[in-house]
């Protein structure tokens, strides 16, 4: 009878640990993770981020000069964001692979250059 | 000696000559054609990757816009531009049959790196890959003759 009851206890311990364990990490999980980007003529800081396939994302682009944007082609992503304001860029990679994002706004001589590296993986 | 400086001053005046900014005739304007053509702008067999949808010809116009407009003109055919008849060699229709006779590939090439002696400049760096391309379907594709006005720095 006592080992019945200890057995019941340490059970609803378990699954009340459990459950708090899921309650606490299920925000974490649905809130996508910030990536802090920062962009000036002619450069991405950081150039390269890494990311996980399903996990959401919001690269918060700032720039310190003037208007630039940042495109992924075959994610079909692009933000442009002009002098003095921010962009956020939100989504969800759906595939594994490395992306090279480029600026999408005319910015001067190195515009053409100014790339942004993302590698997905599993 | 007198003969050595009458050839020296002949020598400079020949060369003075040559810089001389004149329009080029007809021999030495079909000669540096077929010389480019055959010889200098390469990448003759590289195809496009981009499809030619309407959005693809959109962004060449909006990457022809930031700066080939300067010379070329909105519509890549020299509206408004008022430099393109007096440089030497003038600057080219891209609707004429000496540009549109160059492939894909070849078009790439001459925005990638120029083409010398003109006034054509290197973009590469410049101008994103995908940009350069798309903008060769817009060459591909241009519109009427002053349909699109005057490029914006000249005509404020």
């Amino acid at each position: 009878m006592k080992s019945g009851i200890f057995a019941k206890t340490i059970l609803f311990g378990c699954s009340a640990a459990c459950s708090l364990a899921v309650s606490a990490s299920s925000p974490a999980q649905d809130t996508p993770r910030k990536i802090e980007i920062s962009v000036k003529k002619f450069a991405y800081t950081p150039a390269e981020i890494t990311v996980k396939k399903g996990e959401p994302v919001i690269l918060v682009l700032t720039t310190e000069d003037v208007a630039h944007g940042l495109k992924f082609k075959e994610l079909n992503l692009n933000a442009k964001f002009e002098k003095g304001k921010s962009a956020e860029l939100a989504f969800t990679p759906d595939k594994i692979g490395d992306f090279v994002g480029h600026c999408s706004v005319f910015c001067g001589s190195g515009h053409g250059s100014m790339t942004l590296t993302l590698h997905v993986t599993e | 000696m007198r003969r050595l400086s009458l050839g020296s001053a002949l020598a400079v005046i020949a060369v003075l000559a040559g810089c001389r900014a004149s329009s080029p005739s007809k021999v030495e304007r079909n000669v540096m054609r077929l010389t480019k053509h055959t010889v200098t702008v390469r990448n003759k067999s590289e195809k496009n990757p981009l499809p030619s949808t309407a959005e693809n010809i959109a962004a060449g116009k909006e990457a022809f816009s930031h700066y080939c407009v300067a010379c070329h003109g909105m519509d890549g055919q020299n509206t408004g531009v008022p430099f393109a008849e007096s440089m030497s060699p003038p600057v080219p229709s891209l609707q004429s049959s000496e540009i549109q006779s160059y492939t894909d590939g070849q078009l790439k090439w001459v925005i990638d790196n120029g083409i010398e002696p003109s006034g054509m400049p290197a973009s590469k760096g410049i101008l994103s890959d995908e940009e350069i391309w798309s903008a060769v379907l817009f060459i591909r594709h241009l519109p009427p003759a002053g349909s699109l006005g005057d490029p914006p720095m000249y005509s404020k």
